[in-house]
């Protein structure tokens, strides 16, 4: 009897301790949120490096009693990496590694389409204010409009952490939806003459104004708005290692091994702050439909900017490059470069597509910047 | 978390779309600076005119013969046309087979023009 009791009282204690004894409904629904996403990451391959880590961390984030956030060890690195502002600048520096500002260098009218595209950010903050958010938290999400990941989750982190998961999860949803959310608002902006229009060759640009943007940009940039000056300045430090031409070893950690390296922690993270509690809320759905709102409308404040300019320019630039003002690089580039085909085949508009989506990059982290110049 | 300098939504989207259109103006304007000091870029036009060239004149075969173009043996023209044909081109005679212009965003778009998946 004794022997009983014992195993009785031995297996309460395991059921007592275990993740199910505190499992919810809360739970179940929001493990089934991540692998959703899972199929959409690995099947639909929407996003599949940010999502899937973003789903599974998801599902983690929803076992009850791991304490993943109380003790000390991998998990709490991660949150720490996350709630200090650690990774979003570091993949910047990946971002600027990556990308070739030489479009931008050698057409630097197109940064007007860059400024132009951030009114989805704006439009998205009056909406989210309208519904009731508080300041902080509307330009948080007001900023998924950007369509940038490591902006907003840099700003959410600083003005409504408490948003987080459901802000990165809209915005890497609807960066990975940007082949389908542009195309109609372009073709229902622009008209065929428009979208035929065939852009001038750029000029060449030297290896001295490659390297000598970052460097002008970051101080002017960083004395202009300090709180973005991390952001920046790494995009910058990216890109000065990718064009200095003597740094190719460093250029390649921070566009490969590095980027790849903090991508999973980012994105697990991230995925890791949409527990139940924080997750199943009515704002969540509300910030998600904001969300599409921001991206609307910031492709067309693009679009109509790249009408303007079509028509000043004397029918030189294509307005269909204004989408890629959005930021999403490059994917916003090759959606212009799509419709551009599709219009008149042997269009080619990626490279000039690619300006606007730099200076949306660095538009997008400005209008961080000044959010939190004015909001925090 | 200090307090906001305001909470009126139109007048914090007004503030800031000046705001990221000066900066980006002003951006703008020091990559032309950055142009316009640039000590490597190549001077005007007008030099390089009178230069007289060694006059690589194109050699544009209009006769349906194999192009002999350097480096075009007939074999590359021979997997040139049955990748042709196999596209589903009639068949034809090559008339004529010339390097496209090398250049690096051009080809990146054609690549993305015959990939169906973006």
């Amino acid at each position: 009897m004794e022997l009983f009791n014992a195993f009785i009282v031995s297996l309460q204690s395991v059921w007592t301790g275990s993740g199910f004894s505190a499992f919810t409904m809360g739970h179940a629904i929001m493990i089934a949120v991540g692998l959703v996403l899972l199929y959409m990451a690995f099947v639909k391959e929407f996003e599949p490096l940010l999502l899937g880590p973003i789903a599974f961390g998801c599902i983690l984030a929803n076992f009850p009693g791991t304490g993943f956030l109380e003790e000390p060890g991998l998990m709490q690195a991660i949150h720490y990496g996350i709630a200090n502002e650690i990774f979003p600048p570091l993949i910047f520096l990946g971002i600027g590694a990556m990308t070739d500002f030489g479009p931008l260098l050698a057409r630097p009218s197109v940064l007007l389409l860059g400024a132009a595209a951030q009114i989805g950010v704006f439009v998205a903050l009056v909406g989210a204010m309208l519904l009731g958010f508080n300041v902080q938290e509307a330009g948080a999400i007001g900023i998924i409009g950007g369509a940038d990941g490591p902006t907003a989750i840099y700003l959410s982190i600083q003005m409504a952490p408490h948003l987080l998961g459901a802000i990165a999860v809209a915005a890497y949803s609807y960066m990975s939806l940007v082949p389908l959310i542009q195309p109609p608002i372009m073709k229902l902006l622009t008209s065929q003459k428009e979208r035929e229009v065939q852009m001038d060759q750029l000029r060449p640009v030297t290896k001295f104004e490659r390297v000598m943007f970052p460097i002008v940009a970051t101080i002017l940039i960083s004395l202009l708005l300090p709180p973005i000056a991390a952001l920046l300045g790494m995009l910058m430090l990216g890109n000065l290692f990718r064009e200095s031409g003597v740094t190719d070893r460093l250029s390649d950690t921070a566009q490969n091994s590095l980027c790849n390296i903090v991508t999973i922690f980012l994105a697990t993270g991230t995925g890791m702050t949409m527990s139940a509690e924080s997750f199943l809320v009515p704002q969540t759905l509300l910030i998600i439909c904001l969300g599409l709102v921001a991206f609307a409308a910031g492709t067309a404040g693009g679009v109509l900017f790249g009408k303007i300019m079509c028509r000043l320019s004397g029918w030189k630039i294509n307005p269909l490059i204004g989408s890629a003002g959005v930021s999403a690089v490059p994917m916003a580039a090759r959606v212009s470069q799509m419709v551009g085909m599709k219009a008149k085949p042997g269009n080619y508009l990626l490279m000039h597509a690619m300006g606007p989506n730099v200076a949306g990059v660095i538009g997008t982290a400005v209008a961080a910047g000044t959010m939190l110049a004015m909001l925090k | 978390m200090s307090q906001p300098v305001t909470t009126n939504p139109f007048i914090i989207m007004l503030i800031n779309m000046t705001v990221v259109f000066l900066v980006l103006i002003a951006l703008g304007l020091v990559i032309n600076l950055i142009h316009y000091v640039d000590p490597t870029k190549p001077k005007a036009k007008k030099e390089e005119a009178p230069a007289p060239a060694p006059a690589p004149a194109p050699v544009v075969k209009a006769a349906p013969e194999p192009v002999k173009e350097e480096g075009l043996t007939p074999e590359v023209v021979a997997v040139i046309a049955a990748a042709v044909a196999s596209l589903g081109y009639g068949p034809g005679a090559v008339k004529a087979i010339r390097p496209i212009e090398r250049n690096g965003w051009k080809q990146s778009g054609r690549t993305m023009g015959m990939d169906r998946s973006v």
